[in-house]
């Protein structure tokens, strides 16, 4: 029975794929990706992680963007563009942008890290599959991305309107939106489980 | 005539853990590598579906009556709902981003309620349409669910930079709010809406495929 699963689109039944570094198993009824190797996956997956972490760290403590209008000036950081709601009625939209943008990103790398350190360091442990569940229910709600498209349509918003400075900090969520969509390229249920299971095993 | 296609493993009464992905007999009840419940089908799945879309179709209809956000300057106050920001970005003469707006707050989320109702409707009627093209559009609706959020991410990033006092400031305005939590919505209906089911009637849709191509070789 372990040599079998189900596609998780169409649940048709097939032979458990085992891949080599660079190959992907497609569905052959439906065509969903089960899952996918790239080469070198632990090593990115673990480089681009830590980097993805050290940015977002560092681009909560610089400036994000300012905004000058007639000799007045404005300065955010990523922390207040994400809570600056808080002080208003939208209470619950500013835990949400908060989450979506900081907390849930930092939050998968981090267990990402976690899983792949304790798996190389201890084999298996208890945490392991804890851990996967929380990484692969989180990641939908993840928005890095999309916020950063956010962050440029309202800075063509405000060009025509007033100055618009950019700080340190964008460039540092540039580069971690960059290293975290890296990351999801990379992230595979069907591996990860499938890694942990060889970790039990041996 | 058996409920499920004869190469789906429900059909051999195995389960797939939707959270790891393991086979297990469905008798288990729980995964015995993750832990998590385990059923043939998502239980309940068209209902639950539905409620979650028409939940998130009355949260969408003030998202998009009232003013998302609003701009005082110099003691005037202008609010804008979602429509009227794309048509505002449109005559500033940006229209890229005007188009970047309209299709990620207005496209998407039609075209999400669309696909889902429509996928709910076809699989309770049993619609005999081809699985893999509605498999494609479920797959697109998963895609696109999070892009719907850029408009509530430029609202929150104007309401944290433009705060000049009485010479400028944004405040958010209640749509902001209740678009996040539609788009909220409908990301968790498109998850809890089974693709398997699209496949279960397989058999059935094959065999009025093969009557059809045999009354056109009559003919």
């Amino acid at each position: 029975m372990s040599t079998k699963i189900a596609c998780q689109h169409c649940d048709y039944l097939m032979s458990f794929p085992v891949l080599n570094p660079g190959q992907c198993a497609l569905c052959s009824r439906c065509g969903h990706k089960i899952s996918r190797l790239k080469v070198n996956a632990i090593n990115n997956l673990m480089s681009y992680s830590l980097t993805g972490v050290i940015l977002l760290i560092l681009s909560l403590l610089f400036p994000f963007m300012s905004f000058t209008l007639s000799g007045n000036m404005m300065e955010i950081t990523l922390w207040q563009a994400a809570t600056e709601l808080y002080s208003g009625p939208y209470k619950l939209l500013a835990l949400g942008v908060f989450a979506f943008i900081v907390l849930f990103p930092a939050v998968i790398l981090g267990f990402i890290l976690l899983f792949l350190v304790s798996l190389n360091l201890f084999g298996h442990t208890f945490y392991n599959s804890t851990l996967l569940r929380l990484i692969f229910t989180l990641l939908p709600w993840s928005m890095a991305e999309v916020f950063f498209v956010a962050v440029l349509v309202s800075l063509i918003k405000l060009v025509t309107i007033a100055q618009i400075g950019i700080g340190l900090s964008f460039g540092a969520y540039l580069l971690f939106c960059l290293c975290y969509v890296k990351v999801l390229t990379l992230v595979d249920k069907h591996q990860f489980w499938y890694w942990m299971d060889l970790a039990k095993k041996s | 005539m058996t409920q499920y296609s004869s190469d789906s493993a429900a059909e051999q009464g195995l389960a797939s853990c939707q959270s790891c992905g393991k086979l297990s007999t469905v008798s288990n009840k729980f995964c015995r590598r993750c832990r998590a419940p385990l059923h043939l089908r998502k239980p309940y799945n068209i209902q639950k579906t539905l409620a979650l879309l028409i939940t998130a179709l009355m949260f969408y209809i003030p998202a998009n009556l009232y003013p998302i956000m609003a701009t005082e300057q110099l003691g005037m106050i202008e609010s804008a709902n979602i429509v009227e920001g794309v048509i505002a970005l449109w005559e500033m003469g940006s229209q890229p981003i005007a188009m970047v707006v309209f299709i990620a707050s207005v496209i998407v989320p039609v075209t999400k309620f669309i696909i889902l109702f429509w996928l709910c409707y076809s699989v309770r009627f049993n619609t005999h349409i081809d699985a893999a093209e509605r498999a494609v559009l479920y797959r697109i609706t998963e895609f696109i669910g999070r892009w719907s959020m850029v408009d509530v991410f430029v609202v929150a990033i104007l309401v944290a930079l433009i705060q000049l006092g009485s010479l400028l400031n944004v405040r958010p305005g209640i749509a902001a709010l209740t678009f996040a939590i539609s788009v909220v919505l409908t990301m968790i209906a498109a998850m809890t809406f089974d693709p398997r089911l699209l496949w279960d009637k397989l058999e059935s849709s094959d065999q009025q495929v093969t009557n059809k191509l045999n009354i056109t070789k009559d003919n």
